[in-house]
């Protein structure tokens, strides 16, 4: 058992990453990318939603009418994000000014919906709860390393605080927009595909 | 029990349904007055920002508190003009009563509609160092665009500004926010009603003339829709400024 939940656990951060292997939730690792910041919030925000929602929809797997399912995992997952919303709004308004349009999208993540349907409508609570957190952070992760490119090339700045800039560096325009997003993630693909076929060879 | 039969399908859709909504309506509802101070101390940092007191991100760095007491301290009048000019209602000064987005962009329709100009109601923050700060409202490319520009005491030269949006392209038409030195063309300029456009935002040159200030490039829509909202506003104002 402790085994399982380990590899529940450490799967979905790099072996069976949702962003980079199974190519799940691509919109929103485009749009909210251009600051540091807003990435570690949507990342955290996503995290607590799948965890949560994986949670809930396990606890009650047993009661959802089968026909009525995919209903049923919307609302649970739609509630959350709300919750999010609504709480990030009352406690850090500057974040979500930027990001609530993000935030209720992510309803709309596959990855939330995709955790609930393979994982968690059939297994226990526990299990489920670390697949939801493990999934939103291996899609935390992908997000922050091309967020950390994105406004350390495209504005010069770390979380807010000069750094490129600092030493004169003219900021590229191209990094800020959306395709930029989409060029990284290739590259992380990329690596991590080399990284991934060199340890098959080597076993 | 089955779980596959019609009547069990309904109601345990409903009861979630129910359970939820009750959520909801609790986390709102306890979260709503917190939601509320947040977006009006936003809104009354904004305007003082465009007043010239401090900058947008010393406001956010001194949070709610600090800036409802500092707007309090150095307000000296705020009212309501309609579209004679004259003052129609007062805003209260002692609770930092303020315009709302919502109610920008209510007044919106009725300073681009000439027909329905008769509702308009539109707000005047008169500071004590003789600073008017004026909102404005429009659309940008993507959503909603709005501000301030504050004038100085002849009602003509404009002291500073400030301009927010909703989702413009970030490093693009974002830059009406973010870039501090596109609002610092405002600095010293004059609104000129003689002139076609009282004040304009164009492309190449116009930094030169005295009413008008370059637009960003890249962001040409941005930038015409926050030159065609300053415009109907002023037009709005315009009873009141040329008195």
């Amino acid at each position: 058992m402790d085994k399982f939940l380990k590899e529940t656990f450490l799967n979905p951060i790099f072996k069976n990453n949702p962003v980079s292997v199974l190519v799940l939730g691509i919109c929103s690792s485009l749009a909210v990318t251009v600051e540091l910041k807003g990435a570690l919030v949507m990342a955290l925000s996503v995290t607590i939603v799948t965890g949560l929602s994986s949670l809930v929809c396990s606890l009650i797997r047993k009661t959802i009418p089968n026909r009525a399912r995919i209903i049923i995992q919307l609302v649970v997952v739609a509630l959350m994000v709300i919750v999010v919303d609504q709480v990030l709004k009352a406690y850090a308004y500057g974040i979500d000014k930027q990001l609530s349009v993000y935030i209720g999208l992510i309803i709309t993540n596959c990855i939330v919906m995709g955790r609930i349907e393979g994982f968690a409508l059939n297994n226990k609570p526990l299990p489920s709860l670390v697949d939801g957190i493990a999934n939103g952070l291996g899609y935390g992760l992908i997000l922050v390393t091309v967020a950390f490119v994105r406004e350390l090339l495209g504005s010069g700045t770390l979380l807010g605080y000069p750094v490129l800039s600092a030493i004169g560096y003219t900021n590229n325009g191209l990094v800020i927009l959306p395709p930029m997003a989409l060029i990284l993630l290739g590259c992380i693909i990329w690596a991590q595909n080399a990284i991934m076929a060199k340890q098959e060879t080597k076993k | 029990m089955n779980t596959n039969s019609n009547t069990y399908t309904i109601i345990y859709t409903t009861v979630v349904c129910v359970l939820v909504a009750a959520i909801l309506a609790i986390v709102s509802g306890s979260l709503a007055s917190k939601q509320q101070a947040n977006e009006k101390a936003e809104t009354i940092s904004q305007i003082l920002t465009a007043a010239g007191f401090a900058d947008k991100s010393e406001w956010e760095a001194r949070g709610n508190d600090a800036i409802i007491s500092f707007y309090k301290e150095n307000i000296c009048n705020a009212y309501v003009i309609d579209a004679a000019g004259t003052v129609k209602d007062s805003l209260d000064t002692a609770s930092a009563t303020i315009y709302n987005l919502s109610e920008l962009k209510k007044q919106n329709y009725s300073v681009t509609d000439a027909a329905s100009s008769q509702d308009l109601a539109l707000p005047v923050y008169m500071f004590k160092d003789s600073t008017y700060v004026l909102p404005v409202y429009g659309a940008g490319l993507w959503g909603p665009v709005w501000g301030y520009v504050a004038l100085e005491n002849d009602l003509t030269t404009i002291k500073g500004a400030y301009f927010d949006h909703a989702s413009e392209t970030p490093g693009l038409g974002g830059k009406i926010k973010d870039d501090p030195s596109f609002r610092a063309q405002f600095s010293g300029k004059v609104v000129d009603f003689t002139d076609v456009k009282p004040f304009a935002i164009v492309k190449g040159g116009a930094g030169d003339k005295a009413n008008g200030i370059d637009a960003i490039s890249g962001a040409t829509m941005t930038s015409k829709g926050l030159d065609a909202a300053i415009n109907n506003w002023l037009a709005a104002y315009k009873p009141y400024l040329v008195k």
